[in-house]
């Protein structure tokens, strides 16, 4: 007997799995048709394919939520780094004693209100990058989407707390977070991704409904309403262009305007030869290359501007005196930039930021009515450019310019992060153009080329002055730098040649810092006070012939941290004690760490007369993977031979085979066979090379040298 | 071809007709969430309105939406088969003429 009523389980899911208010027409087709003798599978397939289209529906008209959330989402690593250091404040921890037994509540009320406060920010952030949302989110909608935010990070922050720690073992033991906030923002591992999570999920869910699914733009608002009239200025073209053309004309010039600035700035504006150099002289020095900037951009958007080539001839939508003046306000910018850009600073990205903001405005407010007028003509287009098919003329609003500008800033971080200032430089200022080119709109409601003149005139004038102060900024820094780098050369100078080749090739290889914030790292171990070490013993013991007692050396030098090209430390390496038992020390970018250990003999010991060095080890790292150490002996005394290699030897504790998690270091002790005959006849400095395996290249290894034995053949 | 099907079901088109209408014409099954999806866009763009009727036993009580062609809607309809008829017409004879 066939069944008269649905599956109970397809038609609850109909009523309540898709998002959005049940729809009653589409349950009762459904029924209907059920009733007329479809089959259980038809019900099945339309209730899977009404909720999957609906679905569909909501997620792509929530697209720019949801790609939003997650950018936002990205910086909740940093903040959650940020709000440790402000809970664990002395004075905060001082504070909840007075509670008593309810301390937790003060606690957690603290937590909640500063972790809202990120999310309440982003709540801001996204109201205020979608102007057409500005009208809907107002009262009673944003303080619900306010609301929402809290109460919903407190249990999905909850739940994740107690997934994190259900799997800590299996993914999370030893997962880290980067060192600077730009690598925790930019870490998409595990741990920041768990971290991540709550702050997505309270974002998504508070504006979920607080938003309208499919946001009008305000393009199609424009389209439905009444053309807007605007007089025909004296100065207007007669034939409006077309938005592509126009965009494509100004873009053109403004870019070669600024190439021909650049290439100015390049040529004509040096940092003065004068080491203390007076700060009238460089002010005027200043705006001699502030000049410079303007009156080289001008030259080279001119050049174009009445080239035979160019778009529109002898029309243009403007007067060229007025576009070179709007764009004056952003080309003053360049000299400075190109000055930040020679000293490898990242200011060059921020002044390449304000140049662009400022070029944009100005250039936005000059050029309004052409694309106003554009808009209109490429309106009145519309009826005879529509689709073909009456289903497809739906279009989904879609702004990529968001999207764009976010891109970017992300680019711009990762470049400024490598030091590629000029790259950042120009990603930000992309980013600047097209925010202020969106957010920009004219002041009145008609074309006055007069009025124009004046505002563009007064807007170069005021953002001249701070273009030569930043200017005079770039000189004294760059000044300041010279000297730095002349009285570095002078000291090197004073050392020997070799000292000093070798220097300079480190100095220049180990320009990033890319170890927790230090160019390199020299630790040595804490000097036990109160134990005296004997020194070295005559090695005399082991030229002795006969002598079967091995030489005993504790170990008592230098750990160093370095990464390649360099090959040793730099010039400015960090100097600790400590024990790299007790430390922590990783790279915070992609390139690896190399960790040495140097022990300097004191006095020369014959190859000939050891047979095995054995090296006593405390290891500790609870890293699981393979770690080998080599070893390497040389001669001081004759840097020009190469040094013995002993081979490498794998750290058993550590090996996948025996790894287990160490509460006190493992001891271990590795031997390495001396070759004969041996390129080199007597050595006085032992180097032992860590070498992790790939997975572990970043992290130095927490294994520190005890002592080596020099047994004698 | 919805717009056609709710012009061609005239007062009695709601979602199980037009579903059909669809199917017989397309000869394979139609997803009438997806119908619903596309009537929907429409009505954003003004093309149908809908209006809901009373609820019948046979339905478990629920209302059937009924949906209309608009003006806008016809006018668009006979725009797109002016714009097919042009656009065959302008086609080529293919090489060899018909079998």
């Amino acid at each position: 007997m066939r069944r008269t009523e649905p599956p109970p389980l397809a038609a609850w899911m109909l009523e309540h799995a898709r998002p959005g208010d049940s729809d009653e027409a589409l349950a009762g087709d459904l029924l209907e048709g059920f009733r007329a003798g479809r089959s259980e599978a038809w019900y099945w397939r339309q209730t899977l394919a009404a909720c999957a289209v609906s679905w569909s529906q909501s997620l792509r008209g929530r697209a720019p939520l949801l790609v939003f959330a997650v950018l936002w989402s990205m910086l909740a690593p940093a903040w959650e780094v940020f709000l440790d250091g402000v809970e664990s404040a002395p004075n905060l921890v001082r504070i909840w004693p007075y509670f008593g037994p309810v301390w937790f509540i003060p606690a957690l009320a603290g937590w909640l209100v500063l972790n809202s406060i990120f999310l309440w920010a982003g709540i801001l952030v996204f109201i205020l990058a979608h102007g057409s949302f500005l009208g809907v989110l107002r009262g009673r909608k944003l303080r619900r989407a306010f609301l929402m935010a809290s109460l919903i990070l407190l249990p999905a922050y909850g739940l994740t707390f107690v997934w994190g720690n259900l799997y800590w073992y299996s993914f999370l033991a030893d997962a880290k977070l980067a060192a600077t906030p730009l690598g925790q923002i930019t870490d998409l591992r595990l741990l920041a991704d768990v971290m991540r999570l709550p702050y997505f999920i309270a974002l998504v869910c508070a504006l979920w409904n607080a938003i309208p699914r499919s946001p009008r733009t305000p393009q199609m608002l424009l389209a439905d309403s009444t053309p807007i009239e605007t007089s025909t200025p004296s100065d207007a073209p007669l034939v409006p262009p077309d938005p592509y053309t126009a965009k494509r004309f100004f873009g053109f010039m403004v870019a070669a305007g600024l190439v021909n600035a650049m290439i100015a700035g390049r040529l004509l504006c040096q940092l003065p030869d004068s080491h203390t150099p007076t700060l009238s002289a460089l002010i005027i020095r200043a705006t001699f290359y502030v000049a410079v900037g303007a009156i080289g951009g001008v030259i080279g958007a001119f050049a174009y501007w009445k080239s035979p080539s160019s778009l529109y001839g002898e029309h243009p939508p403007i007067p060229f005196p007025l576009f070179a003046l709007a764009c004056a306000s952003g080309w003053i910018w360049v000299p400075s930039m190109m000055l930040f850009w020679e000293q490898i600073s990242a200011a060059t990205a921020l002044v390449a930021t304000i140049g662009a903001t400022l070029l944009t405005i100005g250039l936005r407010k000059a050029t309004w009515f052409v694309f106003a007028s554009a808009q209109q003509t490429s309106r009145s287009l519309e009826p005879e450019q529509r689709e073909l098919f009456a289903d497809t003329l739906y279009r989904a609003p879609q702004e990529a310019d968001g999207f764009l500008i976010a891109i970017c800033l992300y680019a711009a971080g990762c470049a400024l992060f490598d030091h590629s200032n000029l790259t950042a430089g120009a990603l930000f200022a992309l980013s600047a153009f097209l925010f202020a080119w969106k957010r920009t709109s004219p002041r009145v409601d008609r074309f006055d080329s007069n009025y124009e003149y004046k505002r563009a005139a007064l807007r170069f004038a005021i953002t001249a002055i701070p273009a030569v102060l930043i200017t005079v900024w770039a000189l004294l820094d760059g000044v300041a730098h010279r000297n730095r780098v002349d009285a570095m050369n002078a000291v090197l100078a004073a050392g020997d040649e070799s000292s000093s080749r070798n220097h300079a090739q480190s100095k220049n290889n180990s320009s990033a810092n890319g170890i927790g914030g230090y160019e390199s790292i020299i630790l040595w171990p804490v000097p036990e006070k109160k134990e005296i070490v004997a020194p070295l013993p005559p090695q005399t013991s082991l030229l002795a012939p006969g002598t079967a007692k091995p030489l005993v050396i504790r170990f008592d030098g230098a750990y160093w941290y370095f990464q390649p090209p360099g090959k040793r430390p730099g010039p400015e390496a960090h100097m600790g004690h400590g024990t790299p038992l007790a430390i922590d020390i990783q790279s915070n970018n992609f390139v690896p760490l190399v960790m040495e250990a140097h022990q300097t003999l004191g006095s020369s010991i014959p190859v000939a007369r050891c047979r095995e060095i054995q090296i006593g080890i405390l290891n500790r790292n609870n890293r699981p993977g393979t770690i080998n150490l080599a070893v390497l002996l040389r001669d001081s005394a004759a840097p020009t031979l190469p040094a013995l290699y002993l081979g490498q030897q794998p750290v058993v504790t550590s090996q996948p085979e025996h790894f287990a998690v160490k509460a006190s270091p493992a001891s271990e002790t590795l031997r390495f066979p001396i070759p004969l005959p041996a390129k080199i006849r007597k050595f006085d400095e032992v180097t032992v090379l860590f070498l992790p395996d790939e997975e572990s290249y970043q992290v130095g290894p927490k294994i520190a040298i005890q002592e080596f034995q020099l047994l004698p053949r | 071809m919805i717009l056609l099907a709710v012009i061609h079901l005239g007062e009695q088109a709601y979602g199980v007709p037009i579903s059909r209408e669809l199917e017989v014409h397309r000869g394979r099954d139609v997803a009438v969430g997806s119908v619903y999806a596309a009537l929907e866009r429409l009505e954003g763009k003004g093309l149908v309105s809908s209006v809901l009727g009373d609820p019948t036993p046979e339905r478990g009580g629920k209302a059937k939406r009924f949906f209309r062609i608009t003006k806008e809607g016809l006018r668009q309809v006979h725009e797109t088969r002016r714009v097919l008829t042009r656009l065959w017409q302008t086609l080529p004879q293919p090489k060899g003429g018909r079998a």
